[in-house]
């Protein structure tokens, strides 16, 4: 008998423990996933966010500053005709400097939201004929003194400012695409369908920013005038790592990418700065500084997705380098 | 004055069986096209609800086979009021066969022609801002004031060559339903032939004739400066506007010849459309179709002797890739017509319209070589992977929506040919009592 | 039963704490940073000085990962053996960087060879420890003058050293950065070194300026072991900027079209109208006479 009770109440204190450590552990994980899933959509349905410590030694995320100051900052499209005053935008790249590190690619592309494929700032690799030694090639809109997109927009969307910039405004644009197809650096680039970047209402639309876009427009690099009225380079030029990208005003005669300030015709002098189709005459507002005395040889450059340098394969090196086996 | 009545009322009655012959063929053709059309409608749908996405339009060729429909339609129809216009100063009986078939060629093809234009838009919803903010500096504003001036212009003019048409039709129609009397009428305003009517009728279709082709000329020359006015290889050319020109009129004649072809056959037409008609289209055809052979030799050669950098890449393109589309739309579309019209031998009713079809699709390929190549050879070569970045293909959608362009015009067509019939009595009238002023001076070349 | 039991309460532990993984990959607190407290002093332009703290944490392991610390409150105070003066406090914002700003009559405690002790603490947390910095630097004056010597535009910098009682002392030797400001930045004119207290440079002839041709000149003394960050700057009407009075307009380009583009439009647009507006007056009066016939006819 006795056996029996005690068997009964092991067997009663058995059941107890199981059903209350199981409950426990489903409690935890469930917990743990909840908790997991509930901090996926508040970062989900959040905007811009940044990481901060707290003094408490805890990590916090809260809403970025944005960085145009918004909405106090914000530039209207009529707003943004207007240049910044006394100003005559330039851009030098050195291109003996390159080494196709793509920063400036990325970096932009955060900026102004964009997806992997599309590229306010390209980097090619030219190679102008078989005897020539070829060179990663950054391209952003050269932002014409004579554009001639701007020549053939039948609405206006495409402007010139009196500060150099060649902006886009989303808010007028019909999607002709003729601007595309005339400009010959191939810097435009239109948004064929729809994305569900372009619902996000967290910013006003300003061209000065390109953000949001619109379905059915054209979009292209805009010299970021945002940064440029705080008093800050473009996301490119900041994110060189090899300072290869100079900006800077022509009135001031200055242009600085970083790290030096140099004397815009100054440097144009001394390193033979030259402009890209110049017989076009489009009168472009970037400037190359030639490929010699390089830093870095050119192999360097091809560290990246293997996606990417098959962008490079018509280039008459990078053939080569296939046949040789060294890509 | 009462042999003119009798003669009209003969004329109704040989005419009238065309305006309400529902057979069943046309039945059968009608449903076809509306069929057609309305897939075309579906692609339509397609593309605004997912955005251009659908087409084969990327961000390299941004403009595909609607710009090219759009091109050749509207070419098209300068060419139409070209001829439609040059055609009103001969006072041959001759001309009196085919005026009205070109005349609704060119309206049709005009109201087409936009359209392919507006598939390519990206933001029909701000289609006012054209109007709103214009640029006088863009030649797509120059392209939107000529096709839509020329619009109005080919309307009224078709429109004049109705109206004693009407007239005719309003005043001898008894089997006809009511709402058709009702039309006429309405359409005819008040026309009775009367000498003073007459005269003011003359005169303002003279001088709408002689504006027309002034308009054609202008038309054609803002459609071309929307390319040749860029510093693209391929299209920055000093001869795209009278390239332009030749080309259009081109497709111009081979359409007429078909559509002569067609209705002849078609409505029994024998005794108006003669084989003469088809000789006399089909020399200046011929004449056309040299013309045009050589300006786009000239093009080619002067390219391909100064080999310039990108013009080299251009031609490479365009004889690797496109080498069977060059061969058929320069060497077959243009050697086929000349051969087959130049030998008298060979000049049959069949064979010219063949070679107005030939004539017809080579064009269509050679503005497919216009506009596509040069937007793939870009002066910064294309870096890219992706497929439909580097080279254009249309999708279903954008055939679909051409094809629905062309069921669209045909259908349209016939639904006018029911209203008016496609001879316009009226000038078989007028060329009679021209002729039964002066009867010694009658020259009726029969066959 | 058991070992069933045994293998469903491992089942769920692991499931939940893989999935938890995640988020402690985060890092939600902060074991895996080193912090790195950074305190700088610059003399600005107007003589005051400012006191700034750069407190910033960085992943031990990817080193470039940083968060900066926010809301921390940082004090910062002026230290002689054992006087410790309060000179204020200031909590750090989202880059983690917190300042104060002393005003040109601030009296400083400072020892018997004129270096005066900044002291910036973080009183630490429980779960960050205490943090301080000290700088030991003397109070430098640094004058800036612009001035056309024989016509001859000179930048002359003097430094000096003023004790208790204002008393100005030359300093010996100094490094020194000329430069002149731009609208993103500082173009270096010249880097050279200041001897017995007074400087001179001749100021090159052909530098643009700002629009209305006024140049900003900086005098920088950069991380100086003794004396810190020190600025002085001045504007002077020293630019040769000539300002294109030429505005583009009436191109292709601009707003408005070339006169003649308007022109030509006009008349060939008036030239077609009217011919349409005649043909249908034209119309108009045929069918007033159809009517007038058709009335006539009636009667």
């Amino acid at each position: 008998m006795k056996d029996k009770k005690t068997e009964k109440s092991d067997t009663n204190r058995r059941n107890f423990l199981k059903l209350g450590l199981m409950s426990s552990v489903t409690a935890v994980a469930g917990v743990s996933l909840v908790n997991n899933f509930a901090e996926d959509e508040v970062k989900k349905s959040s905007g811009e966010k940044m990481r901060l410590l707290t003094p408490d030694g805890k990590i916090v995320e809260v809403d970025a500053d944005n960085i145009n100051k918004y909405p106090e900052a914000l530039i209207t499209p009529a707003e943004s005709r207007k240049g910044i005053p006394n100003r005559k935008f330039v851009m030098v790249i050195d291109l003996a400097k390159c080494k196709n590190a793509r920063n400036c690619v990325e970096s932009c592309q955060k900026a102004h939201k964009l997806d992997y494929h599309e590229e306010f700032m390209k980097v090619q690799l030219i190679q102008d004929n078989e005897q020539a030694s070829p060179y990663w090639f950054p391209k952003p809109c050269f932002h014409c003194d004579e554009p001639p997109c701007v020549t053939v927009c039948p609405t206006g969307a495409t402007f010139k400012r009196d500060d150099g910039i060649v902006l886009v405004d989303n808010d007028r644009c019909i999607g002709c695409k003729f601007c595309v197809t005339s400009c010959p650096y191939s810097a435009r680039q239109f948004n064929w369908g729809h994305k569900d970047k372009f619902d996000d209402k967290s910013q006003p639309y300003s061209p000065e920013t390109s953000v949001p876009a619109a379905e059915g427009t054209v979009m292209k690099c805009d010299f970021c005038p945002d940064m440029l009225r705080q008093g800050e380079l473009p996301h490119c030029a900041k994110a060189c790592p090899m300072g290869v990208i100079y900006f800077g005003d022509k009135n001031e005669d200055l242009v600085t990418n970083g790290e030096e300030t140099v004397r815009f015709s100054q440097l144009i002098n001394d390193r033979g700065g030259y402009r890209h189709l110049e017989h076009l005459g489009t009168k472009p507002n970037v400037y190359y500084l030639p490929a010699v005395n390089r830093q870095f040889p050119l192999e360097r450059g091809f560290d990246v997705d293997e996606e990417i340098i098959e962008r490079y394969k018509d280039v008459p090196y990078v053939q080569k380098l296939k046949k040789e086996g060294k890509i | 004055m009462d042999h003119i009545i009798k003669r009209k009322k003969e004329l109704v009655k040989e005419f009238s069986p065309m305006l309400a012959s529902f057979s069943l063929t046309s039945k059968v053709w009608i449903g076809f096209l509306i069929a057609v059309i309305a897939l075309g409608l579906y692609a339509f749908v397609l593309q605004i609800l997912n955005g251009h996405e659908v087409t084969g339009m990327r961000d390299n060729v941004v403009w595909g086979i609607y710009i090219i429909n759009f091109i050749f339609f509207v070419c098209l129809s300068y060419s139409g009021a070209f001829i439609a216009g040059i055609l009103h100063f001969f006072k041959t009986p001759w001309k009196n066969s085919v005026l009205r078939i070109v005349e609704i060629i060119t309206v049709l093809s005009i109201i087409i022609g936009p359209i392919f234009i507006l598939l390519c838009i990206g933001r029909l919803d701000r289609l006012h801002y054209l109007f709103i903010y214009p640029r006088i500096q863009s030649p797509i504003t120059w392209d939107i004031i000529a096709i839509m001036t020329d619009l109005i212009g080919c309307f009224i003019y078709l429109y004049l060559t109705f109206i004693p048409d009407f007239a005719i039709l309003r005043d001898n129609c008894e089997n006809v339903p009511n709402w058709r009397k009702k039309l006429y009428k309405f359409l005819a305003i008040g026309y009775q032939d009367t000498p003073t009517q007459r005269e003011k009728l003359h005169k303002i279709t003279r001088t709408m004739s002689a504006m027309i082709i002034a308009m054609a000329i202008v038309a054609y020359s803002v459609l071309a400066w929307i390319f040749s006015l860029t510093v693209q290889p391929g299209w920055n050319s000093s001869i795209f506007a009278p390239y332009f020109i030749v080309a259009g009129l081109y497709s111009g004649v081979g359409v007429i010849i078909i559509s002569m072809y067609l209705i002849r056959k078609y409505f029994k037409l024998e005794h108006y459309i003669r084989k003469i008609h088809f000789i006399g289209a089909g020399i200046i055809l011929l004449v056309i179709s040299l013309l045009f052979g050589y300006f786009t030799f000239s093009e080619y050669f002067s390219r391909w002797f100064s080999h310039k950098v990108h013009d080299i890449n251009l031609l490479n393109t365009l004889f690797n890739k496109y080498f069977w589309v060059f061969i058929f739309a320069n060497y077959i579309g243009v050697l086929v017509p000349i051969v087959i019209l130049f030998f008298k031998k060979f000049r049959t009713i069949k064979s010219i319209t063949f070679a107005a079809v030939i004539g017809v699709v080579g064009l269509w390929f050679n503005r497919y070589l216009i506009v596509v190549p040069t937007l793939e050879t870009p002066y910064l070569p294309i870096q890219d992977t992706r497929p439909e970045f580097m080279e254009y293909s249309a999708t279903w959608i954008e055939w679909s929506l051409s094809f629905a362009g062309v069921a669209a015009f045909v259908l349209f067509f016939m639904l006018l040919m029911r209203l008016v019939p496609i001879i316009p009595m009226s000038a078989i009238i007028d060329y009679e009592r021209e002729q039964n002023r002066k009867p010694k001076m009658s020259t009726q070349n029969q066959k | 039963m058991k070992t069933t039991f045994f293998r469903y309460s491992v089942l769920i532990l692991l499931t939940g704490f893989l999935i938890n993984t995640n988020s402690l990959a985060q890092e939600n607190d902060a074991n895996n940073y080193k912090m790195l407290f950074k305190f700088k002093t610059v003399k600005q332009h107007d003589n005051s000085r400012l006191l700034e703290v750069s407190f910033i944490g960085q992943n031990k392991e990817d080193r470039k990962d940083k968060i900066p610390v926010y809301e921390a409150e940082i004090k910062f105070y002026n230290i002689l053996s054992d006087d410790e003066v309060l000179l204020g406090a200031a909590k750090t914002n989202k880059e983690g960087i917190a300042s104060i700003i002393l005003p040109v009559d601030q009296s400083y405690l400072s020892d018997e060879d004129g270096f005066i002790n900044f002291t910036a603490k973080f009183e630490g947390s429980d779960a960050l420890d205490e943090e301080e910095e000290e700088i030991l630097i003397k109070d430098l004056f640094l004058e800036l003058n612009l001035a056309e010597i024989d016509s001859v535009k000179t930048v002359l910098v003097k430094a000096n050293l003023k004790d208790s009682l204002g008393v100005e002392t030359p300093v010996a030797e100094l490094d020194i950065i000329i430069s002149v400001g731009g609208m993103l930045s500082k173009m270096k004119l010249e880097e050279d070194t200041l001897e017995d207290g007074e400087f001179e440079f001749k100021f090159p002839t052909d530098l643009q300026g700002d629009v209305d041709g006024n140049v900003t000149v900086y005098a920088i003394i950069d991380d100086h072991d003794e004396f810190g960050n020190v600025v002085q700057k001045q504007t002077i009407k020293w630019g040769i900027f000539n300002k294109e009075t030429s505005k583009v307009s009436n191109t292709l380009w601009s707003e408005a079209a070339p006169i003649w583009m308007y022109i030509v439009l006009t008349i060939l647009l008036v030239g077609v109208w009217s011919n349409y507006i005649y043909t249908i007056i034209n119309l108009l009066k045929i069918r007033k006479e159809g009517k007038q016939l058709e009335l006539n006819t009636e009667n």
